[in-house]
């Protein structure tokens, strides 16, 4: 029962790693950009959603419409005012680093925003899906748990068939491979990442709802717990949604069983010495080789 | 537009003895520079120290100068070289703990013990990066991301490093039974550690190994074809970088006499990313900036205390969306503003010079037709070289090329003698660039040797096949962007290759090698333009600028993929004339899918098709061959 329980555990928490990864691969893979903010709007729809019902004292389910709402229309005005300027504007900014600083710059802003908003304790949103745990032949399930699995495998499948089966999928990667090639064919590369990154951002926040009875979240969990994705999806290559789940929720059963039958104080970095040494090994197998300059 | 200066006219004084003048004026300019930045720092550093030391706005300079020496160091190799490692807190640590380690609980001096553990740092970057710099692009990024993450669950465990909490020290840098002497002695010893990072910083990057380093970060391909040994770089690289994180923690530690837990850590690692990005990342003086910046904006008030994550995430959004290069990149765009409203004719010739020889003003006469001076010393010096004979130059034989399950060249044979242009036809997909890579090292065949004057060089690298005579240019143009003309073919000429990077901050013959850079250009009538940023010019300008790259080391083998790509029928002309004349000194192998320009310019031509030679003959029997017509006119088989 006890490695049942652990690839349980590792499930769970692998999964957590999955949807992030995710929603880094996906908008990586129409902008080239890595989002490190992608935990921050976890966060705000599980602290935001709290604040609402908790606080404010309104019903869960229009609370939880409004903070999914509100995180989109961040990311669109985001989009419009920052992105814009930076990536289309007069000095078009190009290289994987310095565009991953402007939503590293996103990540502390949010953060510092719901501090002042939320303060500094740790709260999380409603549980949905009420109830003890669930029980079967020794194993038991978290009914929160149970949520973010679905939803880890929900998104990965419908960001993979997205992709590999839709027109509006093709161009997404049209416009990661070449910005200018798929403009020049009539692909509005724009507003594909702008819908992107909305869609992601209104995922995490979905998932920060379904996910925070499990953890809690304070105002600054969201760049360590985003950070796991952007690990597992380092995996995929930042590019591949189903890839990037698989990644995720093996670093999460990999992670579950070190610490059960290895070490629990040296199990994180037993993974991570493992993790470096796969990437190391076999960089271009991972679509790793890619230069970072700009 | 700025004004040509007169000697950079074509028809000024010839290119050796204006190259050599202009190799004096760039080198006392950049050293002149590199004084002043350090001149700035000892300067501002003994004013603090001597007023303030004891006070807020000294204490936190000295914290801001310990994290300016490990920002410097990722100047050079992360924000220059653009080798993206997340290991600087992890060797930061190593510094900080080992100083810590040594003092508190081997009694060895703190001065001493920065010494031990900067260079025992060394040592152990040395051994990682023999593994970790191995890694392309963002896999290096990715692997070395770990190393924070497992540092962190080391020390963090680690009771005899204080575990989660953190090592206090009992010595500071500068003992004395007098806190304010020890303060006072602590900040002059970093404010002298720092002021000698940012001059050999500055020096370096300034160098003819600087250039090496930024066509490394640019387009690391490239550079292996121009004779940059790429791996060896970039293990430099890794080692100093790794030393100087090392040694700000060895400060950090003997200044603060504490060393928190938190020092270790991805939180670190990016607020390190943070100062380098704010401050300038390419640029050493503003890694320094940027790391004063930070912490005296963390510090300024109680107000910015409480909301400074929301204060950095939107200075670092207004700086990144003004200027790419930070606060010194628009201090420098200030200074030539303010150069161009007060002096002119100063703010021209400073904008030419630019932070890291960088040439944005002037485009020199971009359209003026090329034409090759046959007369000048570069040509005379080319036919000198040539030692004659009709014996085979360059030979493979057997050649075979498969990825994977896909064969690309089959048995593959070649014999060309020592000068003469050689056509390499066929359709798309026939592997010439496959064989052009071969030959010149970017790929190793899967068998079969290639050999160069005799001598088997089937296993050299890229690098050292350039070095032995072997140059070329690229299907797509691959230039150095944000670089001068003269710079990207400077890149050919250096001397650096073989030296190590300390050499290179001792002795830097940048200057020489802009001489014989110029040389090269002029000798393709492209002095005009030398100073010019090259990716202003055309597409045909910037074609010719490769093949000055190419030819500026006189190769004994020149392989051209597609030259004549995008160029107009005017433009194919001048490159047939080109080709011709570079033809009399050396061996061109001509990848190009014009076959008028190849019947015209080649005295014998290979066909290839589905990786096997099908053709070969001289331009008349080209023409003529049914084997050619079917397979790259579109004519029918003759029966």
């Amino acid at each position: 029962m006890k490695l049942g329980n652990l690839l349980i555990a590792g499930l769970i928490s692998g999964s957590i790693y999955a949807v992030f990864a995710v929603c880094i691969a996906m908008w990586f893979r129409v902008s080239n950009i890595l989002n490190l903010a992608v935990g921050d709007f976890a966060m705000l729809g599980a602290l935001g959603t709290d604040h609402l019902v908790r606080v404010l004292h309104w019903p869960t389910a229009p609370a939880i419409v409004t903070v999914i709402v509100a995180c989109g229309v961040g990311a669109y005005l985001y989009d419009k005012a920052i992105l814009r300027l930076a990536l289309d504007g007069r000095r078009r900014q190009e290289g994987i680093v310095i565009t991953f600083f402007f939503t590293f710059a996103l990540s502390f802003f949010i953060e510092g925003l719901a501090e002042v908003l939320f303060g500094t304790n740790i709260y999380a949103a409603p549980t949905l899906w009420q109830g003890n745990s669930l029980s079967w032949g020794g194993l038991h399930f978290e009914r929160a748990g149970l949520l973010v699995l679905a939803c880890a495998v929900v998104s990965g499948i419908a960001f993979t068939a997205y992709i590999r089966y839709t027109l509006s999928g093709k161009a997404v990667e049209a416009s990661g491979e070449s910005y200018v090639g798929a403009s020049i064919v009539g692909i509005d590369t724009r507003r594909y990442r702008r819908n992107i990154f909305i869609m992601t951002g209104m995922l995490a926040a979905v998932f920060g709802i379904l996910q925070s009875p499990l953890t809690g979240y304070a105002f600054n969990s969201g760049g360590t717990i985003g950070f796991t994705g952007f690990i597992a999806a380092a995996y995929a290559g930042y590019q591949k949604p189903g890839r990037a789940v698989l990644a995720g929720v093996a670093i999460g059963v990999v992670e579950s069983l070190l610490g059960g039958y290895v070490s629990t104080q040296y199990n994180d970095t037993i993974l991570y010495a493992i993790l470096a040494a796969l990437v190391l090994i076999r960089p271009s197998a991972m679509g790793l080789d890619v230069a970072v300059g700009g | 537009m700025a004004a040509i200066p007169a000697r950079l006219r074509p028809g000024a004084p010839e290119g050796a003895d204006r190259a050599a003048g202009e190799g004096r004026r760039r080198r006392a300019t950049g050293l002149t520079g590199q004084l002043s930045a350090t001149g700035v720092v000892v300067v501002a550093g003994v004013v603090v120290m001597a007023f303030w030391a004891q006070q807020y706005i000294g204490s936190v300079f000295v914290l801001a100068l310990t994290y300016a020496v490990v920002t410097a160091g990722m100047a050079i190799q992360i924000g220059f070289s653009q080798q993206v490692a997340f290991s600087q807190s992890v060797f930061m640590g190593l510094g900080a703990y080992g100083v810590a380690v040594l003092n508190a609980d081997a009694g060895i001096p703190s001065v001493l013990a920065m010494l031990i553990v900067t260079i025992g740092s060394g040592i152990v970057a040395l051994l990682l990066g023999r593994i970790v710099t191995k890694a392309p692009g963002l896999a290096l990024a990715v692997a070395s991301l770990m190393f924070p993450l497992i540092a962190t669950g080391y020390v963090t465990s680690a009771n005899y490093l204080g575990g989660s909490t953190g090592m206090p020290l009992t010595g500071n840098l500068f003992p004395s039974s007098s806190i304010s002497a020890s303060v006072v002695g602590n900040g002059l010893i970093v404010v002298a550690v720092v002021a000698v990072v940012v001059f050999i910083g500055s020096r370096l990057l300034g160098s003819d190994l600087g250039l090496e380093l930024y066509t490394l970060g640019v387009n690391e391909q490239a550079a292996a074809a121009m004779g940059v040994v790429t791996p060896r770089r970039k293990l430099e690289l890794f080692v100093l970088g790794s030393m100087l994180a090392a040694l700000g923690g060895a400060l950090y530690a003997g200044t603060q006499l504490f060393v928190p837990a938190t020092l270790v850590g991805v939180t670190t690692e990016l607020s390190l990313l943070m100062m380098l990005f704010i401050g300038g990342r390419r640029s050493v003086i503003g890694a320094v900036i940027g790391a004063f910046a930070i912490q005296y904006v963390q510090g300024a008030s109680n107000y910015i205390s409480i909301h400074i994550l929301l204060i950095e995430g939107v200075l670092i959004t207004v700086i990144l969306l003004i200027e790419p290069e930070g606060l010194a990149g628009i201090g420098l765009r200030l200074r030539q503003a303010f150069r161009r409203r007060v002096a002119p004719g100063r703010a021209a010739a400073a904008t030419r010079r630019g932070a890291t020889g960088t040439a944005a003003a002037g485009t020199g006469d971009a359209t003026a037709a090329v034409t090759v001076r046959q007369d000048g010393a570069f040509a005379t010096s080319w036919a000198a070289q040539a030692t004659g004979g009709d014996a085979s130059l360059l030979s493979c034989a057997g050649i075979d090329m498969a990825f994977g399950g896909l064969k690309v060249l089959s048995d593959i044979n070649l014999a060309l003698p020592q000068r003469g242009v050689f056509g390499l036809c066929g359709p798309n997909g026939a592997g010439k660039t496959t064989l052009l890579n071969v030959l010149g090292g970017s790929l190793q065949a899967s068998s079969g040797t290639v050999q160069l004057a005799g001598q088997d060089i089937t296993r050299l690298p890229a690098a050292e096949r350039f070095r032995r005579g072997v140059s070329r240019t690229f299907q797509a143009v691959q230039l150095i962007r944000g670089r001068s003309v003269v710079d990207n073919v400077a890149v050919a000429c250096l001397d650096s290759n073989r030296s190590s990077l300390a050499r290179g901050i001792a002795f830097s013959h940048l200057g020489a090698a802009r001489g014989r850079a110029f040389e090269a250009l002029d000798y393709l009538g492209m002095g005009a333009v030398a100073d010019v940023e090259v990716s202003s010019l055309t597409l045909e300008r910037q074609r010719m600028v490769e093949l000055a790259r190419a030819v500026a080391s006189k190769p004994r083998v020149l392989l051209l993929d597609e030259p004549a790509s995008g160029l107009s029928e005017v433009q194919r002309a001048e490159l047939a004339e080109v080709l011709r004349e570079i033809g009399r000194h050396t061996c061109v192998v001509l990848v190009e899918h014009d076959l008028d320009l190849v019947a015209s310019v080649a005295e014998r031509i290979f066909v290839l098709a589905a990786g096997g030679i099908v053709f070969e003959g001289d331009g008349e029997s080209f023409k003529a061959s049914d084997v050619v017509g079917t397979l790259l006119m579109g004519r029918a088989p003759t029966a």
